[in-house]
């Protein structure tokens, strides 16, 4: 780290490139932030300080729209989808990636590849199939739905830690009495923290942050999520209540971001080995 | 097929001399760990992912409306698609949408590079920043860009018309020429830090003792580029485009809440035309044959890039 021998062409290449970047990322949620505390009558003139700091759009996201309540299902949507992601894929994943059997690798490419599958073709025979075995509007529908994306995205990522860490370690186990159960349980899933809490993360993300299914599998007195109401607000027709849509992005948008925050470490271990 | 597993099995294992009868029982154990493990995983994909495909496929051969009896139709919608005045109108937007993966890959390259120098300071807060825009949903970030934009009380449009960059209130998202070049941006700025993420990864892998070997040889910025970084990387980059290929062409959420797929046909890239189709028009017969091209324009779009991270996998050799 110390020994630093950038030439000053690459400071000011990679300076510039770094100012450009934030200014493109931070200059929209500047304007959101600012947004968001102005009063009502200011919200649809365009300035970048409003005249008096104040919180009536954050009272009518909660008041008026009860935004709350979609916040609470979306924070429930996102963690049933996470856990169960673990649940389903992890044991597949770590099959794959340490053991051997017959047709490992198509088999492995059935699961998987169905990642690049435009799943927008499977709303409809699921919200069909839901209908019909009572699963429509319930959380237990919408998580086992998120599945559907984060079930092979999770396997992807696991096999691919899995793989990578030493081999014969589940041999070594065994030579210490262990069963190939508790090879996997004590030793195995320890190492695999960091992956382990990518695959939380993203798949709660994939439930907090859905649309297509949240939208077509609930209905307005269900399991409605904050993003499914944010979508309705900016579809709603010709006037949009921009002020308190600018905290609801607010509301919806940050709890993913400080998840992140703590999952960042673990994210750049996982993803350290992709494409090797 | 049994036969072949022990013998592989075995020649795995470092404690081969061990007494055949513990072989045979770990063997046994191992077999059993590897269908109950397998069945979850399995029976989920089968279920959920494959059969409603297969059913989608059924479909599509079908007049099949929202409500009453479907009847057989042959090819007949893929025919009609085919013809349909807004066939190509479709297949341009979902092309042009598919450019937002190259202009991520660009921004990703350049600000994981970026970070990748040891001299920036606060490298964990600006990595954090980055990734803001993936870690929201993206219909939040639609919604902000719809803001941000409005031809009439949007800050981006006041100020390109305060510096006389345009002369007139543009309705990006309702206009024929902008629309589609819009959604494609705002999908660029919603979805590049996943790119990022994962190469700035890769790129944080890559051992010291490289750069200072090239160093050795005299390799200067841009050829320590081409023999160092570049090689590393290629395998993570492969692997982002053809996800975030796949996963650009099967997104509807966030472009149809900013253009609703018009003006007229002009944003309806496959997958809006589909989710048109199904729940604007009820007919789900020809949803499903849109369903089967976008599989088609899928595969296609992939198939050089899998190709070649096939080739990637041969030369690291796995």
């Amino acid at each position: 780290m110390t020994d630093d021998r950038s030439t000053p062409l690459q400071k000011v290449l990679t300076y510039a490139a770094l100012v450009v970047i934030l200014f493109l990322v931070l200059v929209p949620y500047g304007y959101v932030i600012v947004t968001a505390f102005k009063p009502p009558y200011e919200v649809y003139e365009v300035s970048w300080w409003p005249s008096e700091f104040s919180l009536d759009s954050w009272r009518d996201v909660l008041g008026i729209y009860h935004f709350h309540v979609y916040l609470w299902n979306s924070l429930l949507a996102g963690l049933g989808s996470a856990v169960l992601a673990v649940a389903i894929a992890l044991p597949g994943a770590y099959i794959f990636a340490r053991k051997e059997f017959p047709f490992r690798e198509p088999f492995f490419y059935v699961i998987v590849g169905t990642l690049v599958f435009p799943f927008i073709l499977l709303i409809v025979p699921i919200t069909i199939v839901w209908i019909r075995i009572g699963l429509f509007d319930s959380f237990l529908g919408l998580w086992l739905a998120f599945q559907i994306f984060a079930v092979p995205y999770s396997m992807w990522i696991l096999r691919g830690y899995f793989a990578r860490l030493p081999r014969h370690l589940e041999e070594a186990a065994q030579i210490y009495g262990c069963t190939q159960f508790q090879a996997f349980w004590r030793v195995m899933l320890p190492m695999a923290k960091p992956v382990i809490v990518s695959v939380l993360f993203l798949a709660f993300l994939q439930g907090w942050s859905d649309f297509l299914f949240s939208n077509m599998l609930t209905t307005g007195d269900g399991p409605r999520t904050a993003a499914v109401a944010i979508y309705t607000s900016t579809a709603g027709g010709e006037r949009v209540d921009w002020g308190p849509l600018m905290v609801m992005t607010l509301l919806a948008g940050i709890p993913p971001v400080v998840l992140y925050m703590f999952a960042q470490k673990h994210l750049a271990r996982t993803f350290a080995g992709a494409g090797h | 097929m049994a036969r072949s597993i022990d013998i592989r099995a075995d020649l795995d294992r470092p404690d081969r001399t061990r007494a055949a009868g513990r072989r045979r029982s770990v063997l046994a154990e191992d077999r059993w760990l590897i269908i109950v493990f397998l069945l979850p995983t399995t029976l989920f994909m089968l279920l959920l992912l494959w059969l409603p495909f297969l059913q989608g496929i059924w479909i599509s051969l079908h007049n099949w409306p929202l409500m009453g009896e479907p009847s057989w139709r042959g090819l007949g919608n893929y025919r009609d698609f085919l013809n349909a005045s807004y066939f190509w109108t479709s297949i341009e937007a979902t092309l042009i949408y598919s450019l937002s993966t190259l202009f991520q890959l660009i921004v990703a390259l350049i600000a994981a590079l970026a970070l990748k120098q040891v001299f920036v300071p606060a490298k964990s807060l600006l990595r954090g920043i980055m990734l803001i825009a993936y870690a929201m949903p993206p219909v939040v970030v639609g919604a902000i860009w719809l803001f941000l934009l409005d031809p009439n009380l949007g800050m981006i449009t006041h100020h390109l018309l305060e510096f006389g960059i345009i002369d007139y209130p543009i309705y990006w998202f309702a206009d024929n020429t902008w629309a589609k070049w819009m959604i494609t941006l705002v999908a660029s700025w919603t979805f590049w830090p996943f790119m990022f993420l994962i190469i700035l990864s890769s790129l944080q892998a890559i051992p010291q003792s490289q750069y200072e070997l090239a160093e050795v040889y005299g390799a200067n910025l841009w050829q320590r580029f081409v023999t160092v970084t570049w090689p590393n990387i290629q395998g993570a980059i492969l692997v982002v485009v053809i996800l975030r290929l796949a996963f650009n062409l099967a997104k509807i959420d966030q472009p149809f809440q900013l253009a609703g797929g018009g003006p007229g046909y002009e944003t309806s890239v496959l997958s809006i035309l589909m989710y048109r189709f199904a729940f604007m028009s009820g007919d789900f017969g020809m949803a499903f044959t849109v369903g089967m091209f976008l599989v088609a324009v899928t595969l296609i779009l992939l198939a050089p890039f899998a190709f070649l991270y096939q080739r990637h996998l041969r030369q690291v050799g796995r």
